[in-house]
C-alpha cells in the first residue's frame, strides 16, 4: 500500500459513522478519513471555509456522501460539487439506506460516480466499505489535486 | 228542413191519391161554377190541378192526373157533352194540357234538383261545423296550452288550457296582441325568430311569459305557421308547455354537478396529497428504518465478534436470533417497499413475449432449487400485452413458491401453461405437486403478511401473493388458485391479450 487516499465521510448518523470506521479500520484505511456531519460542513470542507480554514487546499481522493443529511441534503452537495469548475473531478460515491430508484437516478444524473446501498447485514456492509475504501483511496488514480499520504 | 225522400208503396198511393183528388176537386169546383153559370172555368181549374199534383206529387201522379183531367174535359166539358167523342176543334186544348204538364214537369225537376243541392250543400256545412265544433272542443280538453294569433299577434283562439296556464280567460285574451299580454322574453330577436318560422313553417324554442297574477314563467313554446290557400300565412298556433319547474331542476342538477366536480377535485386533491405523503412515508421507511436495523445486526455482529470466546452455548444462541430477526426484518422490509413500490409505480405497456419471460424467470429461480431435480414442464406459450417489469415479478414469487412447496418432494413436478380465457383474456397457471393448502384458507392466500406454514416450515414474508395480486389487478386481470392438502396448489392468473384503456 503504497499511497492512500484521503477519504471524505458525509454522513449524520454517530454510528453509522462508528461502524464505517470500524470497518475500514480493520483494513488499515482509517487513517485518512475525515468526517462531516451535515451537507453543511461538508462544503465547507470541500470549499476551505468555516473550520476548515486552515487546511491546504487539496480535494480528497474520494467523498462518501449519505443522501438524508440535515441542513443541506446529500443531493445538494453532489450538485454543487459536480457544478463547480475546481471540485467536479472529486469522484462522489453515495453511501444510503434508500433504495428508491428516484434517488438513483437523480444521482446519476448529477453525474456521481457510484451509488451503493448499504447492506443491512453487517457482513455484507463491512464488505462494501472494504471495497469501496480499498477501490477508491489505493486502486483508483485520484485525478490532480488530491491528498494522499505516501 | 226536409227529410230525405221515402218512396214507400204508401206514400206512392197517396201520390197518387192526390192526382186523383186534385182533378175530382178541379171537376167538382168547374161543374159548380156551370151551375152558377161562370163560363170557361173548367179549363184552368183543371190545369191548376195537374200543376199542383206534378208540383208536390211527381211526374208518375202527374202524368195520371193529365190522363184524368183529359178525360174528363173531354167527357164533361167538351162538345157533345157525356162523350168521349173528340171534336176535332177541341184538339188544340190537348195539345195544351200535354204541354202544360211538360212545362209544369221541367219547372218541378228544377225545383227537386236546386233543392236537392241545397240540401247537399247545407250537409256539408252542418258537418264542417260539426267537425270545427269537435275540434275546438278538443282543443279545449288538453291540458297543453293553446292558442293562435294572426299574423299582427292578435289572439283568435284561446283554449282552456292556455286559461289555465296564464290566468286569462278566452274573452279576455282573445283580441289581444300576444306579447303585450304576456310580456315575452324572447332567446333570440324577434326578427330572427319571424324569420325562422316564414322559412321553414315553425318554430320551437323556451319564452319567458309573466301570468295575469304577475309570476313569471318559462315555457317550452312551438310554434307553426298556417298559411292560407294562396300560400300567405294568415295565423300562428302555438302551444306552450310550462318547463320553469324542469329549469329549475335542470339548474339545480347543473349547479349539483358543478360541486360534485368541484369536490371530485378537491378530493383528488386530498388523495394526491395522501399519496406524496405515503411516498414520503415509503421513503422514510426505505431509509429511516434501514438504518437502526444495520445498526443493531451491526454492533450484535461486533459484540459477537469481540466476546464470543466468552459466550457459552446459549448466548451464542441469542446473538443468532438477534442477527437472524435483524435480516428478516430488513426481509420484510425491501418486500413491503417493493409492494407499495407497484401500487405507486407508473405500468409500462408493451407486448410481452410470455415464453420469454418465463425462460428469464426460471434461470432466476433455478438456484433456489439447491440440486432438487425439479420435473419442469413448460407448454407453448403466447404473448401478452403489460409491463414487463412487473409480470416477471409476479411470474418469480409464483415460480419461487412452487419451487418453495415441493421442496420436500422426493420428485418435485412443476408445470407452467396457459388457458385462452374469455374473449381478450389469457389465463397463465402454475402448477406443483407440492404441500398444497387447504381450500378453506384460499381467500387468506393474497393478503398482506399472510402465511399458511409456519416460518420453521417454509420460510417467507407474506408478501409475495400479496405482489402478485397487486400487479396482476394493475393489468386488469384477476388472480385464483386451487389446492388440496398434500397433493399440489396451482395458481392462475388472467391477463389481456391486447391492452385497452
Amino acid at each position: 500500500m503504497s499511497e492512500l487516499g484521503r477519504i471524505l465521510i458525509v454522513e449524520d448518523d454517530p454510528k453509522d459513522v462508528e461502524l464505517t470506521l470500524t470497518a475500514l479500520e480493520e483494513y488499515n484505511l482509517a487513517n485518512e478519513v475525515v468526517v462531516t456531519r451535515d451537507g453543511e460542513e461538508a462544503l465547507d470542507y470541500l470549499y476551505c471555509r468555516g473550520n476548515f480554514k486552515m487546511r491546504t487546499s487539496d480535494n480528497p481522493a474520494v467523498l462518501l456522501l449519505d443522501l438524508k443529511l440535515p441542513k443541506v441534503d446529500g443531493l445538494e452537495v453532489l450538485q454543487q460539487i459536480k457544478s463547480n469548475e475546481k471540485l467536479k473531478m472529486i469522484p462522489v460515491v453515495v453511501l444510503t439506506s434508500s433504495r428508491e430508484e428516484r434517488d438513483m437516478v437523480a444521482s446519476y444524473k448529477l453525474g456521481v460516480n457510484a451509488y451503493v446501498v448499504k447492506p443491512v447485514d453487517f457482513h455484507e456492509f463491512v464488505n462494501a466499505i472494504k471495497e469501496l475504501g480499498i477501490f477508491w483511496a489505493v486502486i483508483n488514480e485520484p485525478p490532480p489535486g488530491s491528498i494522499r499520504k505516501k | 228542413m226536409s227529410k230525405p225522400e221515402i218512396s214507400s208503396p204508401r206514400v206512392t198511393v197517396l201520390k197518387f191519391g192526390l192526382a186523383i183528388v186534385s182533378v175530382a176537386i178541379a171537376l167538382g169546383l168547374a161543374l159548380l161554377a156551370q151551375v152558377y153559370a161562370i163560363p170557361n172555368l173548367e179549363f184552368p181549374l183543371l190545369l191548376c190541378a195537374i200543376a199542383i199534383t206534378i208540383w208536390y206529387a211527381g211526374n208518375g201522379p202527374g202524368a195520371l192526373a193529365l190522363l184524368v183531367a183529359v178525360l174528363s174535359f173531354e167527357y164533361f166539358f167538351a162538345e157533345p157533352r157525356f162523350s168521349f167523342y173528340v171534336h176535332p176543334a177541341d184538339r188544340p186544348l190537348f195539345v195544351l194540357f200535354i204541354l202544360f204538364g211538360f212545362i209544369m214537369a221541367w219547372f218541378s225537376s228544377r225545383r227537386r234538383r236546386i233543392e236537392r243541392e241545397l240540401r247537399e250543400a247545407r250537409d256539408k256545412l252542418e258537418i264542417e261545423v260539426a267537425e270545427r265544433t269537435q275540434q275546438a272542443s278538443l282543443l279545449n280538453l288538453t291540458h297543453d296550452t293553446v292558442f293562435v294569433r294572426d299574423m299582427s299577434d292578435v289572439i283568435t283562439y284561446w283554449n282552456r288550457g292556455a286559461r289555465e296556464l296564464y290566468g286569462w280567460t278566452a274573452e279576455d285574451a282573445v283580441g289581444r296582441r300576444t306579447h303585450d299580454l304576456l310580456q315575452t322574453i324572447f332567446p333570440a330577436p324577434l326578427e330572427e325568430i319571424n324569420a325562422e318560422l316564414l322559412r321553414s313553417g315553425r318554430w320551437e324554442g323556451d319564452l319567458t311569459h309573466t301570468k295575469l297574477d304577475g309570476t313569471k314563467l318559462i315555457v317550452g313554446s312551438r310554434w307553426a305557421l298556417q298559411r292560407n290557400a294562396q300560400g300567405q300565412p294568415d295565423a300562428i298556433l302555438e302551444t306552450n308547455n310550462d318547463v320553469t319547474e324542469r329549469k329549475r331542476a335542470e339548474g339545480e342538477i347543473r349547479k349539483l354537478n358543478e360541486e360534485l366536480e368541484q369536490r371530485v377535485v378537491e378530493r383528488t386533491g386530498d388523495l394526491e396529497m395522501v399519496n406524496k405523503e405515503l411516498e414520503a412515508f415509503a421513503y422514510s421507511i426505505s431509509h429511516d428504518l434501514r438504518a437502526p436495523l444495520r445498526h443493531m445486526a451491526g454492533y450484535a455482529e461486533l459484540l459477537q465478534k469481540n466476546a464470543s470466546s466468552s459466550f457459552d452455548e446459549k448466548s451464542r444462541r441469542y446473538m443468532t436470533m438477534i442477527l437472524e430477526s435483524a435480516k428478516r426484518m430488513g426481509d420484510l422490509i425491501d418486500d413491503l417497499l417493493a409492494f407499495s413500490r407497484i401500487g405507486r409505480a407508473e405500468t409500462k405497456k408493451t407486448k410481452v413475449s410470455l415464453e420469454q419471460l418465463v425462460k428469464e424467470v426460471l434461470s432466476e429461480v433455478r438456484p433456489e432449487t439447491d440440486g432438487h431435480n425439479v420435473g419442469w414442464r413448460i407448454d407453448a406459450l403466447p404473448n401478452l400485452y403489460g409491463d414487463r417489469a412487473m409480470l416477471r415479478l409476479a411470474l418469480v414469487n409464483l415460480v419461487s413458491n412452487a419451487v418453495k412447496f415441493t421442496r420436500k418432494r422426493p420428485q418435485p413436478e412443476i408445470e407452467i401453461g396457459c388457458v385462452d380465457g374469455k374473449e381478450n383474456d389469457i389465463v397463465v397457471f402454475i402448477r406443483d405437486n407440492g404441500v398444497g393448502f387447504d381450500m378453506k384458507y384460499v381467500n387468506k392466500l393474497f393478503g398482506v403478511f399472510q402465511r399458511l406454514h409456519r416460518a420453521e416450515e417454509f420460510e417467507g414474508t407474506g408478501i409475495g401473493l400479496a405482489t402478485v395480486q397487486r400487479i396482476i389487478h394493475r393489468h386488469g386481470g384477476r388472480v385464483w388458485a386451487e389446492g388440496l392438502v398434500d397433493q399440489g396448489a396451482t395458481f392462475y392468473f388472467s391477463v389481456p391479450k391486447s391492452w385497452e384503456e
